[in-house]
């Protein structure tokens, strides 16, 4: 029995989705770069859709956790829209994407 | 389905009444050039509204248990529709929104409103994920309309990070409990809790915290506020005025059906009780002390008005946080009517903000000096909106925290909250009434003391949100009845 043979089992999934989750939440904590943040909020949205999709794979009969994984990639593909043109227009008017260069609202 | 297309008529108007205005916007560029697309707002909210009342005794689940109607999903349409009105009329005059700007951004507001009826509509997971992340793309773009400043821009990149970062941890826990329960709509998940008789795995808890990311981001309560004094204040003030009254009830109205459907159970006299292994109470009275806390003490500090409402706006989400703690109908129909108060003194006091912001291009408190003496019935209706904010007898706001806090005191158990809410509320006025100071007790700079006329319609709509606040505080019990009988239904 190979150890590392996930294919029939939940566990693998399960796995790579939390991986993906930390990574995520890891690189929109620690990146500067608006669009490193971004690509860190598209992993943790993508860590949910795996895990719709095994859950509904081993521990469902019906196909809505399909159904879900199917509307999250669409939502992220808007919100990716705005959020690619709110970034544009950060670098229109400061001439860079480094998120800290957002600082004119503070205490 | 045609009975659950009636039962969707009221979002049906309002998307005819969008899609109409879509077209025209693209047809007859003329129209974009004046007033037309608010007053088309208002009309649809109008229309919409009457939809609601039209339709009013259908209840049940729609869409094969997508969409429930209840008491309450109405009360919460009417508020929406109200808001999103009176957030067209305030924009009429206001010169933060540039003219040909504004059938964008009517557009924009009506469709939020739409994502706001899906969340309160919502009885299944998707449905909620849909409503919120409708609602919330639409703000990223509402924060960041004033396209050259910008404040604004990185009012909407501030919210665009926290909003993408809330919503992703939500849809990460509800695909732990989809797993836990082998479920998404909200009955279904009470159903396959209530069998596993108490013994939830740590994971299930983790979920439900990830889930709360969603609600605490929508609602701006503890440890999710963060963006809120950025946004409000780098956003134009109209939008400020929106964003800071219906998101919000929209997340208290999903987080109340999601409580009340997926987490308790119904028992003899109305009064639910959580599912065993779920301890709600505790948790959300120590989210509720920690939001009006940190709400109220950082307000103190600020010198933008501005800012300092969205504070004080994150104060007021832990006082209703409070009626979450006590789960019985009174306590639900006092967060009904504390939300109905808040509507009517918040959109007042954002409104005379934007006022003032757009008479002298900022909205620090040195800018209000003398404000009260140069249009004295701005700054009465100023006056008994913080006195109401504040919770001071005779206004509105006092009611909606009487009962509230009376709800707590009446269940015997957490006193030391109800304590800590009247406490924050004497913290409170010291804050409202710097604002109160500067327009009365401070002269005007001598360049601009000459008298200040503000149009009629202006006039008319501030005493028309300052009469409910004040009549509110003193013939509540119609209205509180009113709330008793939405949520019974």
């Amino acid at each position: 029995m190979n150890l590392l043979d996930f294919s029939n089992s939940i566990e693998g999934y399960l796995l790579v989705s939390s991986i993906l989750l930390t990574l995520g939440i890891f690189s929109v904590l620690t990146r500067k770069n608006a669009i490193g943040i971004l690509l860190g909020v598209e992993l943790i949205l993508n860590a949910a859709g795996i895990n719709f999709v095994a859950f509904s794979k081993f521990h469902s009969a019906a196909i809505d956790g399909q159904m879900v994984t199917l509307f999250i990639i669409l939502i992220a593909a808007a919100e990716a829209a705005v959020a690619l043109a709110i970034i544009l227009r950060f670098y229109r008017l400061k001439q860079t994407i480094d998120a800290d260069e957002a600082s004119l609202l503070r205490n | 389905m045609l009975v659950s297309l009636k039962a969707f008529a009221p979002e049906l108007t309002l998307v005819g009444f969008l899609s109409l205005l879509f077209l025209l916007d693209g047809f007859v560029p003329k129209l974009r050039e004046n007033r037309f697309p608010l007053i088309w707002v208002i009309v649809s909210c109008f229309a919409a509204g009457v939809a609601t009342a039209v339709g009013k005794g259908l209840s049940g689940d729609f869409f094969s248990g997508l969409v429930t109607e209840t008491g309450l999903v109405a009360f919460f349409r009417y508020f929406f529709f109200f808001a999103c009105g009176v957030t067209a009329y305030v924009t009429l005059g206001s010169k933060e929104i540039e003219e040909r700007g504004r059938s964008e951004f009517s557009l924009l507001i009506l469709c939020m409103t739409f994502g706001m009826s899906l969340m309160v509509l919502a009885n299944h997971f998707l449905m909620l994920y849909i409503g919120i992340e409708t609602v919330s793309i639409i703000s990223f773009v509402l924060a960041g309309f004033n396209r050259e400043s910008s404040r604004s821009n990185e009012a909407s990149f501030k919210y665009l990070v926290y909003g993408a970062v809330s919503s992703g941890l939500m849809i990460y826990g509800i695909s732990l409990v989809y797993g836990y329960t082998g479920a998404l709509s909200y009955p279904a998940i009470a159903e396959a809790l209530i069998k596993n008789n108490g013994t939830h795995p740590f994971v299930f808890y983790l979920a439900l915290v990830m889930i709360y990311a969603g609600f605490a981001y929508k609602i701006s309560s503890f440890p999710f506020h963060f963006w809120t004094p950025d946004v409000y204040e780098g956003s134009p003030t109209p939008v400020a005025t929106f964003f800071s009254v219906g998101p919000k009830a929209a997340g208290f109205g999903a987080l109340l059906h999601f409580v009340l459907t997926a987490l308790s159970q119904k028992q003899e006299g109305g009064v639910f009780t959580p599912i065993a292994g779920i301890q709600l109470a505790p948790v959300m009275a120590l989210i509720s002390a920690a939001t009006m806390v940190v709400g109220n003490l950082s307000a103190i500090a600020q010198t933008n008005v501005k800012r300092m409402l969205a504070f004080s706006s994150i104060a007021h989400v832990g006082y209703v946080l409070m009626g979450f703690v006590v789960m019985t109908p009174a306590a639900f129909s006092s967060i009904i009517f504390y939300l109905i108060a808040y509507c009517a003194m918040n959109l007042g006091a954002f409104w005379i903000v934007g006022i003032v912001t757009d008479e002298k291009k900022g909205s620090e408190l040195s800018d209000f000096k003398g404000m009260g003496w140069r249009t004295p019935v701005m700054g009465v209706c100023m006056a008994i909106f913080l006195f109401s904010l504040t919770g001071i007898p005779l206004f509105s706001g006092f009611i909606g925290k009487f009962l509230i806090f009376g709800n707590l005191i009446q269940s015997q158990s957490y006193l030391w909250l109800a304590l800590l809410g009247v406490l924050n509320s004497v913290v409170s006025l010291y804050y409202y009434t710097k604002i109160l100071r500067a327009m009365w007790l401070e002269k005007p700079e001598s360049s601009d003391s000459a008298e200040l006329r503000l149009p009629l319609s202006q006039l008319v709509g501030l005493l028309g949100l300052a009469l409910p606040t004040v009549i509110l505080g003193l013939f509540f019990s119609p209205v509180l009845e009113m709330a008793q009988r939405w949520i019974t239904q």
